[in-house]
């Protein structure tokens, strides 16, 4: 194997699309435009909710609870939940509730006693949309303890209301919808435009006659390869730190992790995309067909992916579906890293798996071009 | 059959499922040598092409090239490959693409510019090494593309139909630049459809339907077949040929 064959590929690579102004563009301009109207678009939508309390013991527990189901019976957005105080945590962890209304255990002594009582609302953080609905909501439900029904369900009959204290297992009010959606937004672009253009540039290779040529060549299909993905790479990396930068400075996405391992991610998914863009080249005659592969290889790892809907929600074979594939991988990951704040040792187990796709793709990439023989 | 001959095809079949594209063809190149494949299109020139390339592998009979049946990287490197197709990097100007494949045939730095600035004086594009590929007519492109074959110097050469489609006096120059090659001991495989140009050839091999018909020096040929053209020098084998398989 000779490095500097491998070098003047890579080398050609980047050339020829420094010449190609359009392609450049759609590689740094696309996913900037769309990213900005998905702001827009995400910052006003609202989705449903679980909402856990953990009512006083007691009586006023059971009537506490009775009145707050009667309250959101109407709504259909949020569902209710009853939990201990010590299931909270865990439960907002593992995204079985977004939030928890929790009352101290001696809320009907304090405001027989006269006393300001303090309700936590622990919110998830992770969906700062959620977040942001619920914490409205909960300002709301204090509010209606002063009315005189929520106290005579509280056996009171002073109007002391309760203080609402907020808190955030991930992130903070801070976070937007658009903090929440960056991580998936930067795997979901960086995959689907490498893809887009190594694909079809491979595919040229194939229908100018190019890779003939480079066949009979002293150059082996491994070369070809390597020097195909070290010449995207570049670019791939690029496009990923100009999404990144974008999102960071211009954007102001709030991130809780280190930007090196969200570019680590990115760069893994990104190697990915640029092998599977060759591997599927093999199978196209013309760029057409290219785009004809985006509805079968790309649409189910966007829907499944945890872009619209959360994974674990998923029917179970949909679910288990969206375990194949690698921009589920990154969606995790990212999402650990930027809302969560996770770090490298956090996140191996999704690394490897994007780092093995990568590599099963690239192999099959070589022996699609082991194919080309009549 | 002289060991030493660059290019020694033995009894070569090759079949697609059903359809027999090449029947039992044996031949041999000599160095220095132009040899022309001569015949209708699918008569199985470009397929005999592509297995004397390596780029398949016979259903029957052996072939080598160069003194070996395999296809390693010294082998590979000391060969020029022209496709029928003018196959170039588009956006890339025409030195940039010689750059590209001197370098994949290991020809870097001095000897690498030294290389360029030769071909392209014989292929006449000394003053347009800087334009875009995208920017030059079929004809310059066709010249870059023979450019391209011959930038790492190649002691063999396979040329499909490098004249589709040009014009006559390109054509002329090509078979010039050929011939040129011929006298430095480049060995040329030419496969043309066009039969004014078997004249041009040292030997000729006439193929119909994959099978070779006659494998001679275009003087033989036309005296074997008693015809002062090729085209009726063509249609006599091709005629005997039928004879023969009823």
């Amino acid at each position: 194997m000779s490095m500097r064959r491998i070098g003047a590929i890579a080398f050609r690579i980047i050339r020829q699309f420094l010449h190609d102004k359009r392609t450049m563009a759609l590689l740094f301009l696309a996913p900037i435009i769309v990213m900005t109207i998905l702001q827009f678009v995400l910052n006003s939508s609202s989705s449903n909710a679980i909402l856990a309390i953990v009512p006083p013991s007691g009586p006023a527990g059971t009537a506490i609870v009775s009145h707050l189901q009667s309250q959101f019976s109407a709504n259909s957005t949020i569902t209710l939940k009853i939990l201990q105080a010590n299931q909270v945590d865990s439960s907002l962890k593992s995204g079985d509730i977004d939030g928890a209304l929790i009352f101290p255990s001696d809320f009907t002594q304090q405001i027989l006693l006269g006393e300001t009582p303090t309700i936590t609302l622990r919110l998830s953080g992770s969906n700062p949309g959620i977040a942001k609905q619920l914490s409205g909501l909960g300002n709301l439900l204090i509010t209606g303890f002063t009315s005189p029904a929520a106290n005579s369900a509280a056996g009171s009959t002073s109007a002391n209301t309760p203080i609402l204290q907020t808190s955030y297992l991930y992130g903070g009010p801070q976070f937007t919808q658009t903090d929440a959606m960056a991580p998936l937004l930067i795997g979901l672009f960086s995959y689907f435009f490498v893809f887009l253009l190594t694909s079809v540039s491979f595919l040229r290779e194939r229908s100018q006659g190019t890779i003939e040529r480079l066949m009979v060549s002293p150059s082996s299909r491994t070369e070809l390869v390597l020097g195909y993905i070290c010449g995207f790479t570049v670019f791939a990396l690029a496009q990923s730190a100009i999404i990144l930068l974008y999102v960071i400075y211009i954007l102001q996405v709030h991130y809780a992790g280190n930007p090196l391992t969200i570019f680590l991610v990115t760069s893994l998914l990104t190697i990915g995309g640029v092998n599977m863009g060759i591997f599927v080249s093999a199978f196209a005659r013309n760029e057409l067909q290219i785009i004809q592969f985006i509805p079968l290889l790309l649409v189910p790892q966007i829907l499944l992916g945890g872009l619209f809907f959360p994974v674990k929600t998923l029917p179970i074979v949909l679910h288990q579906l969206a375990y194949v594939f690698p921009l589920t991988y990154a969606n995790f990951a990212l999402q650990d890293v930027m809302i969560k704040g996770f770090g490298v040792s956090e996140i191996w187990g999704d690394l490897i798996f994007i780092t093995a796709f990568a590599l099963v793709v690239a192999m099959l990439a070589a022996f699609s071009l082991r194919q080309e023989k009549i | 059959m002289a060991q030493t001959d660059p290019v020694i095809i033995s009894g070569v079949t090759k079949r697609f499922g059903a359809v027999t594209a090449l029947d039992d063809v044996s031949l041999s190149v000599a160095t220095g040598e132009t040899f022309g494949l001569i015949g209708p299109n699918g008569s199985g020139k470009t397929t005999l092409i592509r297995l004397l390339l390596g780029l398949g592998k016979p259903t029957k009979g052996n072939i080598e090239i160069l003194g070996s049946s395999k296809r390693s990287t010294k082998i590979t490197g000391q060969i020029g490959y022209m496709t029928q197709s003018s196959a170039l990097y588009s956006e890339l100007s025409i030195e940039e693409n010689l750059q590209f494949f001197a370098s994949i045939y290991r020809l870097y730095g001095a000897k690498q510019r030294a290389s360029i600035t030769q071909t392209l004086a014989l292929v006449g594009l000394e003053n347009r090494r800087k334009s875009p590929v995208h920017t030059l007519s079929g004809g310059m492109k066709q010249r870059v593309s023979l450019a391209c074959a011959l930038v790492h110097n190649p002691a063999l050469i396979f040329l499909d139909e490098p004249t589709v489609g040009i014009d006559p006096e390109l054509r002329m120059q090509f078979w010039d630049y050929f011939k040129q090659l011929n006298t430095n001991g480049v060995t040329i495989i030419v496969s043309t459809h066009n039969l004014d140009e078997a004249a041009r050839c040292d030997r000729l091999g006439l193929m119909r339907f994959g099978k070779l018909l006659a494998n001679d020096t275009p003087e033989a040929i036309k005296k074997k077949s008693g015809k002062d053209d090729f085209d009726s020098a063509f249609l006599y084998f091709a005629q005997r040929n039928d004879t023969k398989e009823q």
